[in-house]
């Protein structure tokens, strides 16, 4: 199956059980769930429930383009489902159905894996699940975001698309994958995954671990730090904050592939990241619950319950 | 018992990781029980069930309700109760009205304890039905579970290790009505996701007795053990059929049993050019990404076949097989990929690396202990050995140790550091006995494992595990209770069990003393404390080895107490003695040299002895023997012509005053007893041999 084919199926089967079909956020993220959809999403009371594609970028994962199964930055499907509905199981098996799996042919295993992101003061339990042996999703259902638990609890499932692209059609290396085809008067081109990617691949890793300006990015690192403070308690402003939260752990990645980060630097920095986030959590529960009366929030959770418990499959 | 029912309660939730079935199947097991038995309820113990998405228990023959419980209340006497015209007083009255009787029924009896007889009244407590008494506990036993890792999910407060998603809850025939979180419980349950595809309704559980047979035509085997005894065969069937034999792991046996609600075992291929690997390697990525066994020829070099479960009966389109040798592909190109870059470079040159690997903070780098373990092995191997250049092997061995922590091999599999390095080494062409030094020198592992197999990596082994043990009591970690994140009682069994198994003539005061000199650099506390405190951690690893070595408790104790730090010495008279440990004649000794401790616990050491005071037969006899003990060496002997002290000394001890009034006599046998004590102590002390 072609990339462009998975994700707008994923898209129409979440959009068709009442998601919203969420966009990428445009700052460098090391996976969806930093996406502000999710983040501010997965806290309060209000139901959400939403699907978006989000490229992560790991700097340390880059590999100049030349290893079949690493990349500096690869594609997550990502939904949040708030608060978990008692079929989330089955909605998530449906939707592998939906992708042209037909399980009655294969082995599909929920495997503990619990999930942390230091940075972000999040955490969650679940499963890695395993399809014939090979991990495709991780599914979490959040208990703390931002420091705060999370009332109610989100179910998060997280698709590698790349990952379940190679696994659908026994591709031994990402770079063959067919994104999508591109038809004009002269005929129909199919465009490879490395035809899109390989050089920004290649670029991007000799960034990452050559060029990147180690003290320009120790300078940016604390620069943002401050920006984010200053739009957090001069203002009050949240939402900017956070986003100079994303770029502190950016750069902070970028560092740490390079080495520039020892061991016993590295909590403290991934501390600041975490402080600053997490008061950014804090403002927007403030300011959500200051907008609307506690009462009208208890309402519409109220209202979100009626699908009830049910019987597993 | 008539009327006795059957319990089952099953817990159907979302896939439970597999290390909390067990402890969590156990825990409500013993909480049911002693619940049950402070009701009344007689169980013989719950039947335990678990699968990935299930725990069960069944409770044959409870009885249908609580037994009727009889009680027995008195009142005021009787003169109070009735009176002279032998009517009922307003107090008789009362005391009926109390208990919910007619005055009729009150008797006069007089109870145990009062001086006239009394009013008494029999209740008899109806005992409730046992499906009442469920109904209202069991809510609380499970929410009661303690959930290492616990969860909340959906909009709800309760926590547990899952979701609870069906309950299914019968005494008998009859569905015991308990809610939990919403769920309410039904006599129905869920079999295996696939089987359910064709079947949307639930399994029907007609009875507790037919559970595992409802379940396993809906494609769920729900007890561990039936699991696991189906892997076992599939896989020793499908490893002769490829041509050899499983590479045992009973470990992995147990968590593939726990993953899976069907066992099938797939064989799947790899390409054979994989096999240039070490088979340490093959059989850790395997196990550690795949969760699959290896096979191993009749020569046991690995064959190009793996063995894994899948969840299901059968792989009807060979996905199964084909998905996980394309996943076990990509696995192994990573780690023949770690494999060629870490031999790119000689394994010495990541020796100056270890400088930026902590071991720990106030001890230092790796490339820190490294340095101490070559001092210490420089120290002990002298003592072993005069040959110069086998301790230039050593010290060679012990320089290479830990250069294998900086590879990429050892990065991906932590667990393959000491293999890795050996292996390495191998490559490189270094001797024979410094790449097995270093490839076994974290051995043994644990309880169950081997030393090391040369006496060189039984030494690098000892040298780097006395390091870590008196390194970090230099800088004030020190294990307590069951606090011991660092391992160093694991560590100092290891070293105790080397030094036992080897035979060497180091004694623990020696290695102690070795150890501390090559710590002092970075000790933190005073050397005095850390000295007293390693002798009395080893005193520890030693009385345990000796438990290990199953002596029993009047060996170890008797022997323990006259010296522990010579492994060699305390073996020998360990052996020797256990041929006696049955022997009567030590008991009767014991006893005496109980005696004797106490008649000279307030006397100086005399040695005033005059063979010439001694007047009684008894003590006259006593002195032979005991020339015969003193001048024997063979230990042996020595223990014969103990045993044969026993009487004479029994004897004395009932014929001989030894506080006489005669001062110079009175010296002479408690001399005499000074003796015999200094004789038993070449051996052990018999004082503690109860």
């Amino acid at each position: 199956m072609h990339i462009q084919e998975l994700i707008l199926r994923l898209q129409r089967f979440w959009a068709d059980r009442g998601c919203l079909i969420g966009q990428p956020y445009d700052l460098e993220k090391g996976a969806g769930t930093m996406n502000p959809l999710t983040f501010f999403g997965a806290l309060g009371s209000k139901p959400w429930n939403v699907a978006y594609v989000e490229p992560s970028r790991r700097p340390a994962d880059g590999r100049y383009g030349e290893n079949p199964f690493r990349v500096y930055k690869h594609l997550q499907f990502q939904v949040i489902l708030k608060p978990s509905p008692a079929k989330v199981q089955d909605l998530y098996i449906e939707s592998l159905e939906a992708l042209g799996i037909d399980l009655s042919k294969h082995d599909l295993r929920f495997e503990e894996d619990n999930w942390e992101s230091p940075s972000l003061g999040a955490w969650g339990v679940g499963w890695q699940v395993v399809l014939d042996g090979m991990e495709i999703s991780q599914f979490t259902y959040f208990q703390q975001v931002g420091g705060l638990d999370c009332r109610p609890v989100s179910a998060e499932l997280t698709y590698g698309i790349e990952r379940i692209c190679m696994f659908l059609g026994g591709y031994d290396n990402i770079f063959d994958l067919i994104h999508g085809e591109v038809t004009t008067d002269d005929g129909v081109f199919p465009i490879t995954y490395g035809q899109m990617r390989q050089r920004e691949e290649f670029e991007l890793s000799a960034y990452s671990f050559e060029h990147a300006d180690l003290d320009l990015h120790r300078t940016l690192f604390e620069s943002f730090e401050k920006e984010g403070w200053r739009l957090l308690k001069d203002h009050g402003h949240f939402l900017s904050a956070y986003e100079q939260a994303l770029k502190m752990s950016h750069t902070f990645n970028v560092l740490d592939a390079r080495g520039a980060v020892s061991t016993t630097e590295r909590p403290g920095i991934i501390k600041r990241v975490r402080d600053l986030a997490c008061a950014c959590a804090r403002a927007y529960l403030e300011f959500e619950n200051g907008k609307t009366p506690t009462a009208g929030n208890a309402e519409i959770a109220e209202k979100s319950t009626v699908a009830g418990k049910g019987g597993a499959k | 018992m008539s009327g006795a029912k059957t319990f089952l309660l099953e817990l159907h939730c979302e896939e439970i990781p597999a290390r909390f079935l067990k402890p969590l199947t156990d825990e409500f097991a013993m909480a049911f029980s002693a619940w049950a038995a402070g009701q009344g309820l007689v169980t013989s113990g719950l039947e335990i069930f678990f699968s990935p998405r299930k725990l069960a228990w069944r409770g044959a023959g409870l009885p249908a309700s609580q037994p009727d419980q009889t009680d027995t209340q008195v009142g005021p006497p009787q003169r109070m109760c009735v009176g002279e015209d032998g009517q009922p007083t307003i107090q008789g009255l009362k005391f009926a009205e109390k208990w919910g009787v007619e005055f009729g029924a009150v008797r006069f009896e007089q109870p145990a304890g009062k001086k006239e007889p009394c009013a008494v009244v029999t209740i008899t407590k109806q005992g409730r039905p046992t499906a009442d008494l469920l109904a209202e506990a069991l809510p609380g036993l499970i929410a009661g579970l303690h959930v290492p890792k616990a969860m909340r999910w959906g909009n709800s407060e309760f926590e547990f290790v899952r979701p609870i998603r069906n309950i299914l809850c019968l005494l008998g025939d009859q569905v015991v009505p308990i809610t939990v979180d919403g769920v309410a419980a039904t006599s129905t349950t869920w079999g295996h996701r696939l089987y359910h595809r064709q079947h949307p309704e639930p399994v029907k559980i007609a009875s507790p007795e037919v559970y595992e047979a409802a379940l396993e035509a809906a494609g769920v085997v729900a007890g561990l053990e039936g699991r696991r005894t189906r892997i076992a065969q599939q896989l020793d069937q499908l490893a002769a059929e490829a041509g050899g034999r499983v590479v045992a792991d009973a470990e992995l046996l147990d968590t593939l049993a726990e993953i899976v609600e069907f066992p099938k075992i797939v064989r799947g291929e790899f390409p054979a050019d994989f096999l240039e690997l070490p088979k340490e390697v093959l059989v850790t990525s395997l196990r550690e990404h795949q969760k699959s066994f290896c096979i191993e020829g009749p020569d046991g070099a690995l064959l190009p076949f793996f063995l894994t479960a899948a969840n299901r009966t059968d792989d009807p389109a060979g996905f199964v097989k084909a998905g996980n040798e394309w996943v076990l592909k990509a696995r192994l190109y990573d780690a023949r990929f770690f494999f060629a870059e870490d031999r790119k470079h000689p394994l010495s040159d990541r020796l100056e690396k270890l400088k930026a690997l902590t071991f720990q903070r106030e001890l230092g780098s790796y490339h820190d202990k490294t340095g101490r373990v070559v001092a210490l092995t420089k120290a002990l191997a002298r003592r072993l050995s005069t040959d110069d250049e086998h301790i230039d092997r050593a010290l060679e061995a012990a320089r290479m140790a830990k250069c294998d922590l900086r590879t990429l091999m050892v990065g991906e599999f932590p667990e393959l550091q000491g293999v890795m390095g050996g292996e390495y080494l191998k490559h490189e062409g270094a001797h024979e006995e410094v790449w097995k030094a270093v490839k076994e020198h974290y051995r043994p592992v644990g309880a169950e494992d081997a030393i090391p197999g040369t006496p060189m990596g039984c030494l690098l082994s000892l040298c780097d595990k006395l390091d870590t043990v008196a390194g970090c009591f230099a800088v004030g970690l020190i294990p307590s209770g069951s606090k011991d994140p660092l391992a160093l009682r694991r560590a100092g069994q290891g070293l105790v069990r080397i030094l036992w198994e080897q035979g060497w003539p180091l004694t623990l005061a020696d290695l102690v003393e070795a150890a501390l000199k090559v710590v002092a650099p970075k000790a933190t506390k005073p050397e005095a404390d850390t000295r007293e405190a390693l002798l009395t951690f080893f005193k520890d690893r030693v009385a345990y080895q000796l438990e290990l070595a199953k002596y029993v408790g009047s060996v170890r104790r008797s022997t323990m107490a006259v010296g522990w730090m010579d492994l060699v010495d305390l073996k020998l008279r360990c052996e020797n003695l256990s041929l006696f440990s049955e022997d009567p004649r030590f008991a009767i000794l014991g006893q005496s040299a109980k005696r004797i401790g106490n008649i000279l616990k307030d006397e100086a050491p005399l040695n005033d002895f005059k063979a010439a005071l001694l007047v009684e037969p008894a003590e006259i006899d006593l002195i032979q023997h005991l020339h015969r003990v003193e001048t024997q060496h063979d230990i042996i002997v020595t223990l014969n012509n103990l045993a044969e002290l026993a009487d004479p000394l029994e004897a004395f001890f009932n014929a001989v005053m030894v506080k006489c009034e005669d001062p110079a006599l009175r010296a002479t046998r408690l001399s005499l007893l000074h003796r015999l004590r200094q004789a038993f102590l070449r051996v052990a002390d018999f004082s503690l041999w109860q």
